[in-house]
C-alpha cells in the first residue's frame, strides 16, 4: 500500500511539475519568458555584433547544452556527474583525429565532417555507457568522485597519449561546408546551436514525464521503495547516464565546429568546475537554468575585466577571476537555486498566490540539493 | 521578519539588476568603442583601417608562467616608449599599459592585454577576444609554446590580422603550421640548446647520453635541440625518458635511466616545479648530481637560485639572451629598461630583469612590428599585406645581435650557451661562455614540416651542422671571435 501511494505521489508531483498539461492558463509569465527567450534568439544577431553572437552567444548555447545533460541527471536522477566535460571532450577529440588532414597533433585521419560527427557521438555514447554502468551503482558523494575521477583521468589521457593529442590539442578542425568557420560565418554556427538547444530542452524536458523519466525521479526520491516495487535501478541510471552522455556530445560537436581546435585544458579541471558553476548559478533544479548560467558565466568572463575602475582599486586585467569569483558566490549566497531560483521568486511575487505553481521537478529544491549532494 | 523579508528580496532584486547590467553592457558590445589599457576610455576611428591601429598583447596572468606577466608587458611597452613615443602608465607596474604610441604619425593603441595560462584553449578564448571583441589588427604574443600552435593556426583562419609571437619556442608553431601571417623573432626550444650537443660531446667527452624531458611540445623540441646536435657530432642517445607534465614523483622515471657508469652524461628538459625534484629523485635512485656528468635546458636557468652550489660549472642551454656580454648594445637595452621601467612586480627592480628571456623576446616582438610599420608608414589598410611583407625582411637589431627569418617566417639567431657560477651570495648564476652563430630551425635539415619533435623524433643520426666546431667562446664576457 505504501509503495502504491508512492508511485502516487511521483506521478502527482511530475503532474504538477508539467506546466498546465491540460490547464487553461496559457499566458503564466514563465510562458511569456520562454517565448521571448526565443524571439530574442531569433533575432539577436540582428542587434549585436558578430563577435557577440560568435563568441558569447555561441559558446553560450553550446556550454548551456552540456549543463543540461548535467542538471537532467542531478535534478531528475539525482547524479551529480562530473563526468559531462569528458563525455563533450571525447567528441571533440574524436572529431579532431577524424578530421584533420595533417599539420595537426592526432591520428589526421582527413574523413568526411559528418562521418567524423557519426564516430565522435556514437563513441561518446558507448564511453558513456560503459563508465555509467559502473558509476551508477554508486550514489551522492561517491558517485561524484568516480565521476570527477572519469574526468580528470580523460584530462590525462587526452594530454599524455600523444597519438591521440597531447597537452598541445588538436588544431585546424574542419567544420561541414555549410557551417563554415564562425569568425566568416557567425550567425550559421550560432542557430545551428540555438535550435540545438531549444529540440534538447524539450526533449529533456518530454523524457522526465516519461515513464522512464518517472522512475528515475522516483529512484532519485527513494530507491530503496522503487527497488522493491522492481524496478532496475541500475539499468535506469545508466541509461540516464547514457542519455546525458549523448546530450553532452552533441555540445562536444557544437563545441569543436566552433572552436576549430581541442586541448585537454578544455576538458581539464577548470572546465569541470566551470560546468558545475554553470549548473549552480543558473539553477540545477532546472533545466532552463543550464542556458541562464551559461549566458552570465561566459558574459562574466569576457567582460567583468573590462568594467571601469576595477584596474585602479587593483583588480585588472591579471585578477579578473577573482571578481568573477566573487560574482559567483554572491549568487550562491543569496539564491540556493541560482537565478532562475530569483526569477521564479520575482514572477511569484508579480502574480496573485492562487496561481502560484511549483516548477520544480517534483520536490522541493531545498531537500532536493541536499539529497543530490 | 516581514522587514528583514523586504531586504532580502531588495537584495535580490539588485543582484538580478547587477546580472542583467552586466549583460547589457556585454550587449551593447559594438566594434567601435573600446577601453584602452591605459584607464582612459577612447573611441577608435575605423578598424583595420590606418588611422588607428590596434595593438593586441597576449601575456601571461595566471598558469606556470603568470610570474612573468610584468617581463613580458615591460618588454613591449619599454620598446613602444622608446621607439614610438608612447607614456608608460605606471612605471611600477608595466601591465597597466602605455598610450600615445604613434608610428609614422599614424597612433596605436593598447587594446587589451590577454591573459594566458600556458594552455593553448585559454590562449585560443583569449586571443578571440583581443582580434574579435577589442577588434585588434595586430597580436603580439604567446609566451608558450601550446598556445602558440593554437594562435598559429587561429592566425591562418584571419590574414588579413598580424600575430607576432611573444617569446613561446614550440617548433611546430612555424615550421610545421607556416600560417603567413604568424612571425616570431626569438628562436625555437631547439635554436636555444645549440651548442649544447657539441660542448658535451667535444668538450665533456660524452659519447652516450640520456636525456629526460617533460612530455609535451616545448620540452620535445628543447631536447631535440640537444639530441640533434649530439649526434650530428657523433654522439648517440642511448635514452630518452618523458615524465608528464605535473609528475610529483619522479623516481620510476629517474629509475628508467641508465645507471651513471652505464652512460656519459644527461641532458635534463624538465621544468616548472618539477626541475627540483626530478635532481632530487635521480639522486636517491642513482647517485649524485655532478656538474660534468649532467646538463640542462633554460629550465635550470629558472632553478638557479634553488640549486646545490656543487653544480658550479654545469652547462645550460640558452634562452636567446646573454646579458652578461660586454657589449655596447646590451648595455643599451639595460638602460632603456631602466629609463622606463622603476619596477616590474612580482621580481622587484627593472634594471636586473632586463634580460630576462621572456622580457627581451616580447621586446624583440615589439620592435620588429614597430620597424615593420615603420617601413609601411603605419598603412595597413591594405589587409597588411605590405606589413607582414616588410615583417619578413625586416633585419632586426637586438640587444645580443641582428636576427632575420627565414621563409617560414622563424627567427635565424646566434645562440648562447652558458654555465653555472657562483655568485657573491654564495647561489648560482650565469656566465655565458659561448656564442653558436647564426642557428637554423631545421639544424640542417634534421627537422622538417611532417617530422617535428616527438618521443621519438630526431632519431640520432650523424650529419654536418655549419656550427659544429665553429663555436666562438667567451671570456669575462668578451666573445673571442
Amino acid at each position: 500500500m505504501a509503495a502504491l501511494r508512492f508511485v502516487w505521489r511521483a506521478r502527482v508531483t511530475a503532474a504538477r511539475a508539467a506546466p498546465e498539461l491540460g490547464s487553461r492558463r496559457v499566458f503564466t509569465a514563465e510562458r511569456v519568458v520562454q517565448v521571448a527567450a526565443i524571439v530574442g534568439l531569433v533575432v539577436a544577431p540582428a542587434f549585436t555584433s558578430d563577435f557577440f553572437v560568435s563568441f558569447v552567444l555561441t559558446q553560450a548555447l553550446l556550454l548551456g547544452v552540456v549543463a543540461a545533460s548535467l542538471i537532467f541527471l542531478a535534478a531528475y536522477g539525482g547524479m551529480v556527474s562530473l563526468a559531462q566535460t569528458l563525455m563533450f571532450g571525447v567528441t571533440g577529440f574524436v572529431i579532431g583525429n577524424a578530421v584533420t588532414t595533417g599539420g595537426s597533433k592526432g591520428l589526421n585521419l582527413g574523413l568526411d565532417p559528418w562521418i567524423g560527427v557519426i564516430l565522435g557521438v556514437g563513441i561518446t555514447t558507448v564511453l558513456a555507457f560503459v563508465l555509467g554502468a559502473v558509476a551508477s551503482r554508486s550514489t551522492g558523494l561517491y558517485f561524484l568522485m568516480i565521476t570527477l575521477t572519469f574526468g580528470v583521468i580523460g584530462f590525462y589521457f587526452f594530454g599524455q597519449v600523444t597519438t591521440f593529442s597531447g597537452f598541445g590539442g588538436v588544431n585546424q578542425v574542419r567544420s561541414p561546408p555549410f557551417i563554415g568557420t564562425p569568425g566568416q560565418f557567425p550567425e550559421r554556427l550560432y542557430y545551428v546551436a540555438a535550435v540545438i538547444s531549444v529540440v534538447v530542452y524539450l526533449v529533456l524536458r518530454y523524457i522526465t514525464r516519461t515513464p522512464f523519466g518517472l522512475a528515475l525521479q522516483g529512484i532519485r526520491d527513494d530507491h530503496v521503495r522503487m527497488s522493491s516495487l522492481g524496478y532496475n535501478l541500475w539499468i535506469h541510471r545508466t541509461l540516464a547516464f547514457t542519455l546525458a552522455g549523448f546530450v553532452a556530445s552533441i555540445a562536444g560537436v557544437l563545441f569543436i565546429w566552433w572552436n576549430r581546435q581541442i586541448d585537454p585544458a578544455s576538458i581539464g579541471i577548470g572546465a569541470i568546475l566551470g560546468l558545475l558553476i554553470i549548473a549552480v548559478i543558473g539553477g540545477i533544479n532546472r533545466l532552463d537554468g543550464a542556458w541562464v548560467g551559461a549566458i552570465v558565466f561566459v558574459v562574466a568572463n569576457n567582460y567583468v575585466r573590462d568594467v571601469p575602475g576595477l584596474n585602479q582599486i587593483g583588480l585588472g586585467e591579471a585578477r579578473f577571476n577573482t571578481i568573477i569569483g566573487f560574482i559567483f558566490l554572491f549568487i550562491v549566497l543569496l539564491s540556493p537555486d541560482g537565478l532562475i531560483g530569483i526569477g521564479q521568486r520575482i514572477t511569484r511575487s508579480l502574480t496573485p498566490a492562487r496561481m502560484h505553481t511549483s516548477r520544480d521537478p517534483g520536490y522541493d529544491s531545498g531537500s532536493g540539493s541536499s539529497e543530490m549532494m | 521578519m516581514n522587514i528583514a523579508k523586504h531586504r532580502l528580496r531588495a537584495v535580490r532584486l539588485l543582484v538580478l539588476v547587477a546580472v542583467m547590467a552586466l549583460f547589457a553592457a556585454a550587449c551593447s558590445d559594438s566594434s567601435d568603442t573600446t577601453t584602452t589599457v591605459g584607464g582612459s576610455a577612447t573611441t577608435a576611428t575605423t578598424s583595420g583601417g590606418t588611422e588607428v591601429i590596434k595593438l593586441a598583447v597576449l601575456s601571461e596572468c595566471a598558469g606556470a608562467f603568470g610570474d612573468f606577466h610584468g617581463q613580458d608587458m615591460a618588454g613591449v611597452g619599454a620598446a613602444f616608449a622608446e621607439y614610438a613615443g608612447a607614456t608608460i602608465t605606471n612605471p611600477d607596474d608595466p601591465t597597466e599599459g602605455f598610450t600615445g604610441a604613434s608610428i609614422a604619425g599614424v597612433p596605436v593603441e593598447l587594446v587589451g592585454i590577454g591573459c594566458g595560462d600556458d594552455t593553448a584553449d585559454t590562449a585560443i578564448k583569449e586571443t578571440r577576444r583581443l582580434m574579435e571583441q577589442l577588434d585588434g589588427d595586430i597580436m603580439i604574443g604567446p609566451l608558450s609554446g601550446d598556445e602558440s600552435i593554437a594562435v598559429a593556426n587561429y592566425a591562418k583562419d584571419h590574414p588579413s590580422q598580424t600575430f607576432i609571437n611573444g617569446s613561446a619556442g614550440a617548433m611546430d608553431t612555424t615550421l610545421e603550421v607556416q600560417a603567413p601571417n604568424f612571425f616570431r623573432y626569438n628562436s625555437d626550444g631547439a635554436q636555444w640548446n645549440a651548442g649544447t650537443g657539441d660542448v658535451a660531446f667535444n668538450d665533456l667527452g660524452w659519447k652516450t647520453a640520456a636525456v629526460i624531458m617533460d612530455d609535451y611540445s616545448f620540452a620535445w623540441t628543447s631536447g631535440a635541440g640537444f639530441i640533434a646536435e649530439f649526434c650530428a657530432a657523433g654522439g648517440e642517445v642511448i635514452s630518452r625518458v618523458f615524465p608528464p607534465l605535473n609528475t610529483t614523483d619522479y623516481s620510476s622515471f629517474a629509475g628508467q635511466l641508465p645507471d651513471p657508469d652505464e652512460v656519459d652524461g644527461y641532458f635534463w628538459v624538465v621544468g616548472g616545479s618539477g626541475t627540483l625534484p626530478a635532481l632530487k629523485a635521480f639522486e636517491d635512485a642513482k647517485g649524485p648530481v655532478t656538474p660534468t656528468q649532467h646538463m640542462g635546458n633554460l629550465f635550470w636557468e629558472f632553478a638557479a637560485g634553488s640549486m646545490d652550489p656543487s653544480m658550479e660549472g654545469a652547462y645550460i642551454g640558452g634562452f636567446g639572451t646573454a646579458g652578461d656580454l660586454k657589449l655596447d648594445s646590451v648595455e643599451a637595452h639595460t638602460a632603456i629598461i631602466d629609463k622606463h621601467y622603476d619596477t616590474i612586480p612580482p621580481f622587484g627592480e627593472a634594471g636586473p630583469q632586463a634580460h630576462s628571456g621572456f622580457l627581451v623576446n616580447y621586446y624583440l616582438a615589439a620592435k620588429a612590428l614597430i620597424e615593420g610599420l615603420e617601413a609601411v608608414g603605419g598603412n595597413i589598410s591594405d589587409d597588411q599585406a605590405a606589413l607582414q611583407s616588410a615583417l619578413g625582411s625586416l633585419v632586426l637589431a637586438g640587444p645580443y645581435g641582428s636576427t632575420t627569418l627565414d621563409d617560414n617566417r622563424q627567427a635565424i639567431q646566434d645562440q648562447y650557451v652558458r654555465q653555472f657560477v657562483t655568485l657573491d651570495d654564495g647561489t648560482l648564476g650565469l656566465s655565458t661562455v659561448a656564442v653558436i652563430p647564426t642557428v637554423d630551425q631545421t639544424f640542417g635539415g634534421t627537422f622538417a614540416q611532417g617530422s617535428m619533435p616527438s618521443r621519438t623524433v630526431p632519431g640520432c643520426d650523424t650529419r654536418d651542422l655549419a656550427w659544429v666546431g665553429n663555436s666562438i667562446s667567451v671570456v669575462d664576457g668578451v666573445p673571442q671571435g
